[in-house]
């Protein structure tokens, strides 16, 4: 091997094995102000992003649960360890370094900010989204809602214990509010408990009536039993005194022979009725006076046919 | 106008007196007549009695009436005899001879009885009670009471309700708060029998609420022992309220009886007699009762 052949390679291993060469970096950092501290932590950190990235991308990558379990922790590990490195940066951003314009001065903390952001953008199979984490006041969006925002010094606070005009006027309206509803309420409990005490007084009243009203019931069915027969048997007399028709017309008949023969014995003397044609074989046996009582009879009754 | 209205009658009154002395003639004993002839002369006694009584002369009708009643009773029918010695009672009492009236509702009764219709008698018994009580009470407050005997003796225990509250009323009205609160009792047990709970808890608060009217926290406060241990009193809400009652008059409060008493939700249900007394709680002086069951007994020297 020659020597450059040795040369080269040892220039090629020093590279590799730069960052392990502390006199250099001390070199590097007495030669370089308090500015370059600060962009050596932010490259530091940029790279340890940057690794993290790609473990990540190769955890997402990944079939096997269990390998991606350990990249996710160990990506994790390192999000959190860069997390703690952010404070140092803004404490170093904060210095003030000669050589650097104001603007860059100006621009530090909006590099502090986008580095979290990137850190935070780093996927480590956490779902749950994590938007704009509480990295102090100083740092955070105006415009971005959050939630459990207080410090906890902020509730130690007096003041924030104070009322305002409105919290007042508001708590009186509630408090208005709440009293006139009560008084309703009152109200109608009151009317519920009257309702109670009359229905019960209702139910007892019926319970009362109950037993007198089954009594009035055997009653009218007795009674009404009792008419039914007397209906029936009424019924029975009627028809029998009805059928006996025969009955009837014979009344009917006797009376009229008995008006019959008594107008024929009144006109009997009279010459100039009209009965006196029908009457004229009763008048010859009347001449004769020998006539007998059923002869008579016999003659009235063939009158009556011949009629 | 009365004279006319005297003339215009007196042909019908005429006619009843007619009717009365023959009727008299007919049941009076003599030489001739052995046996009174009760058929025929009730019919006319009870003609005379209708005439007197529209004819306005209560004195006549009254007799009428009783002489009716008691042929009806010799004819062995009690249930019309009961019912003319109710008019006649009727009578009586507008002419002011209170001692009759209660006599004749309690013959009145009695016939009903006989006929074995309980609920009548009784009805008599309150009818004629309501009559006197105002100028007797305490011969009131005997029929009513034994009214709600009868009723409870047939079993009829609901009916009494009526008769217990009248007569607690009158021993209200004549300050005799023992016998009202007993009678209460007594009416609280009789609903108890025919499970009318709300009749039985109004009852038995009504007792404590006279008892403390009267001064007397020991029998309230014993009354109340009794009545919790039914399980039908317990649960209501006059126990509540007597409970609250109680626990105010046992720690000598008027204030605080008052307030009970005033936003209570069952006290206004009650009877308006018992109303009023709650009204006027607390009565008398109100101390503290202290609880004096042997407390004492136990002294921190007794440990040497």
């Amino acid at each position: 091997m020659s020597v450059i052949d040795i040369l080269t390679r040892v220039d090629v291993l020093c590279k590799k094995y730069e960052k392990y060469d502390l006199d250099k970096q001390w070199a590097g950092a007495d030669s370089m102000s308090g500015n370059d501290q600060f962009l050596r932590l932010y490259t530091v950190v940029e790279a340890d992003i940057e690794a993290a990235r790609e473990k990540s991308q190769d955890a997402q990558s990944e079939k096997n649960r269990a390998v991606v379990a350990t990249l996710n922790a160990e990506v994790r590990r390192s999000k959190a360890a860069l997390k703690a490195e952010i404070p140092k940066l803004e404490k170093l951003a904060a210095k003030k370094v000669k050589d650097l314009s104001k603007e860059e001065m100006a621009a530090r903390p909006d590099l502090i900010v986008a580095l979290a952001q990137k850190i935070e953008d780093i996927p480590d199979g956490v779902t749950v989204g994590r938007r704009g984490g509480t990295w102090g006041r100083k740092a955070s969006n105006p415009l971005e809602i959050k939630l459990d925002a207080m410090h906890p010094d902020d509730l130690m606070r007096p003041e924030h214990y104070e009322q305002t005009e409105e919290s007042l006027a508001l708590r009186q309206e509630y408090e208005m509010r709440r009293a006139k509803q009560d008084e309703g309420l009152d109200i109608i409990a009151a009317g519920l408990t009257t309702l109670k005490d009359m229905a019960g007084d209702i139910n007892e009243e019926l319970d009362k009536q109950m037993p007198l009203i089954d009594e009035v019931d055997t009653k009218v069915d007795r009674a009404a039993a009792d008419l039914k027969n007397t209906n029936i048997r009424l019924k029975e007399t009627l028809t029998k005194m009805r059928s006996n028709r025969n009955f009837c017309i014979d009344l009917i008949l006797i009376v009229l022979i008995l008006g019959i023969g008594g107008t024929l014995y009144t006109y009997s003397f009279s010459p100039f009725t009209p009965s006196y044609v029908c009457l004229q074989p009763l008048l010859m046996y009347q001449q004769s006076f020998a006539v007998t009582r059923e002869q008579l009879s016999v003659f009235i009754l063939n009158a009556i046919v011949s009629c | 106008m009365a004279s006319d209205k005297a003339s215009n009658s007196n042909p019908k009154v005429a006619e009843a007196e007619k009717l009365v002395k023959k009727a008299d003639k007919l049941t009076k004993l003599s030489f001739t007549k052995w046996f009174p002839d009760w058929t025929a002369a009730t019919p006319l006694y009870e003609q005379a009695a209708n005439a007197f009584k529209l004819a306005k002369m209560p004195e006549a009708a009254k007799i009428a009436y009783e002489k009716a009643a008691t042929g009806q009773e010799r004819s062995s029918s009690p249930w019309s005899a009961g019912k003319h010695l109710e008019s006649a009672g009727g009578l009586a009492r507008e002419l002011g001879n209170f001692d009759e009236v209660i006599d004749l509702y309690k013959r009145a009764s009695e016939l009903y009885v006989q006929c074995g219709k309980v609920q009548p008698a009784a009805d008599a018994l309150d009818k004629g009670a309501r009559a006197v009580e105002d100028v007797k009470p305490d011969a009131a407050v005997r029929m009513y009471i034994d009214a709600c005997a009868l009723l409870e003796e047939d079993g009829r225990d609901q009916m009494a309700f009526d008769s217990y509250r009248s007569a607690a009323s009158i021993y209200i009205k004549l300050n005799r708060y023992e016998d009202a609160a007993t009678v209460f009792l007594r009416w609280g047990q009789a609903a108890d029998k025919c499970k009318a709970v709300q009749s039985q808890c109004k009852a038995y608060l009504s007792a404590i609420i006279v008892y403390l009217f009267a001064d007397n926290f020991n029998l309230a406060d014993a009354s109340y022992n009794d009545c919790s241990q039914m399980d039908s009193f317990f649960k209501s809400d006059q126990n509540h309220c007597a409970v609250q009652l109680l626990s105010a008059y046992r720690q000598g409060r008027p204030d605080e009886i008052k307030h009970v008493v005033s936003t209570s939700s069952v006290i206004p249900h009650l009877d308006h007699m018992v109303i009023r007394l709650a009204k006027q709680l607390p009565s008398g002086k109100v101390t503290a009762i202290v609880d004096e069951t042997g407390h004492n007994e136990l002294d921190e020297d007794d440990l040497r």
